[in-house]
């Protein structure tokens, strides 16, 4: 699903986050990043949604070049990637239900649709309550969690995660791995970055750590 | 804000063109009422009336040539005199000349045509000096070109300011959406589903802008005709408001302008 090859990011002047990072992650794949803050985890997962473009080296999603994608090709391409991103990147005037269904609308999804998977998300996340309420107006914990609905809702064949369960306590912690492992086993590749070890430590998975920009095989995943 | 400037473009515009519409009927009125009335030093015999007519054939063809004599002047002065006509008791009966009236066809429109034409009659035997209102004709002219220039201007002036207002609105509008907009694309919406809203903003802009102005000329129109409607030079004209076509062009003209206003603002802020 995920292919990249030397890949190295610097930003301006010198700033160096990623130093030839090659990875591949297979389909279907559940698989963890970790790392301490500054260590390039977020970098890697911007370059992967293709929101910033690498200084050197090849990323293919699903055996396409995303970095020479454009226009159609790219927005059918983002359809199929879901991002929870760190910063959230909730449209804070809007309700929880309208920031899910954005995702699913982009794609022209039915309304009776998306309204049923909103509702089934939100059960899932433990906010049914907030349907309707304005984004701006949810805890920290909250969001996160709707911005984890909205990477989850359209279904899509991979779906990246920037620190999932920075903001939650444990049983809601529990709560959003489970909807995770969920989209993993109907066939989701699952990215995600964290420094929580509690979420990966007890988990079968493939684990793998950025330290000053290059990558180290902390644990195979099994087989 | 571009709702107003869009309907106050279209008043502008559509008064100067409204103007220059009647102004040229106006114009086509007194073409029709155009006749050029060569005076002659002595009555022509009717050998001479043959001679003068070919020679005035041989300019061009006209609607009509008719000869007038010194007494039928006579007649027709008197006529025009209507309650004074005895002042004319004491003077003698030649004292007018003898005249010929052309008609010219009505293509014979344009006032340097006219001159030629007035020049040749001129130079006809016994012709002592053309007439045919040459100060009210080149000053109508001449104005009737002034409207045109300025219909040209205001017709520029709105395609200016609507594309610029339009696309200067739909930017301020992406500035204020930035948030959404860049989540949009992050998600996957295509270009075509990102712009279709603004798209759609700019063509009713275009539609209920040009719709307002027009409604507002209307009664700008209406108020006019009723103000002025008593005896005076307006009298004189029938003045009318646009045909159907003529809305329907200049609406038509108001969408697309501020449709491409809102393309090409989305164009440059939506490299995706």
């Amino acid at each position: 699903m995920i292919e990249m090859i030397k890949v190295s990011k610097t930003y301006p002047p010198e700033t160096k986050a990623l130093s030839d990072v090659s990875l591949s992650v297979a389909t279907g794949e559940m698989f963890f990043l970790i790392g301490m803050s500054g260590a390039g985890k977020t970098t890697l997962l911007k370059l992967l949604c293709n929101m910033e473009s690498p200084t050197n080296g090849l990323i293919e999603i699903g055996g396409v070049n995303i970095h020479r994608t454009r226009g159609r090709k790219l927005a059918r391409l983002r359809q199929k990637v879901g991002v929870a991103y760190q910063d959230f990147k909730l449209l804070t005037n809007r309700t929880v239900a309208e920031n899910i269904a954005i995702s699913m609308e982009v794609s022209y999804k039915k309304p009776q649709h998306i309204k049923k998977r909103v509702r089934d998300l939100l059960d899932q996340l433990s906010l049914a309550g907030k349907h309707d309420t304005i984004t701006a107006e949810l805890s920290r914990g909250e969001q996160q969690r709707v911005a984890l609905a909205r990477a989850v809702a359209n279904s899509p064949t991979l779906i990246l995660v920037d620190e999932p369960t920075g903001n939650l306590d444990s049983t809601t912690t529990e709560r959003v791995m489970q909807l995770l492992t969920k989209c993993n086993k109907s066939g989701a590749t699952v990215v995600i970055a964290t420094h929580d070890h509690s979420i990966y430590t007890n988990t079968h998975h493939r684990i793998m750590e950025l330290q000053h920009g290059r990558l180290n095989l902390v644990r195979k995943g099994a087989s | 804000m571009t709702l107003l400037t869009v309907s106050l473009s279209v008043l502008i515009f559509a008064f100067f063109f409204l103007i220059y519409n009647n102004m040229l009927s106006v114009g086509d009125k007194l073409g029709d009422d155009l006749q050029l009335i060569v005076y002659l030093e002595e009555e022509p015999g009717p050998e001479m009336q043959e001679q003068l007519r070919k020679k005035i054939l041989a300019f061009d063809d006209v609607e009509e040539i008719r000869f007038i004599s010194k007494a039928e002047a006579l007649r027709k002065f008197s006529d025009q005199l209507g309650d004074d006509r005895d002042v004319l008791d004491d003077m003698p009966q030649d004292f007018l000349p003898a005249s010929i009236e052309v008609v010219p066809l009505k293509d014979l429109r344009s006032l340097s045509q006219v001159k030629l034409f007035s020049e040749y009659l001129a130079k006809l035997p016994a012709a002592e000096k053309v007439q045919y209102g040459q100060d009210w004709i080149e000053r109508f002219y001449y104005f009737t070109r002034l409207i045109s220039i300025i219909v040209l201007l205001s017709g520029g002036l709105l395609i200016l300011t609507s594309v610029f207002m339009v696309s200067y609105t739909i930017r301020l509008t992406i500035l204020g959406r930035q948030a959404e907009l860049e989540l949009l694309k992050l998600v996957g919406a295509t270009n075509y589903y990102i712009r279709t809203p603004f798209l759609i903003e700019g063509l009713l802009q275009g539609f209920i802008g040009s719709i307002l102005g027009l409604i507002s000329l209307y009664s700008l129109f209406q108020w006019i005709k009723l103000k002025f409607s008593g005896p005076g030079i307006m009298s004189l004209f029938e003045f009318t408001f646009f045909q159907a076509t003529t809305i329907s062009t200049i609406i038509a003209i108001s969408i697309v302008l501020c449709a491409v206003g809102s393309y090409t603002s989305m164009q440059k802020f939506l490299r995706i």
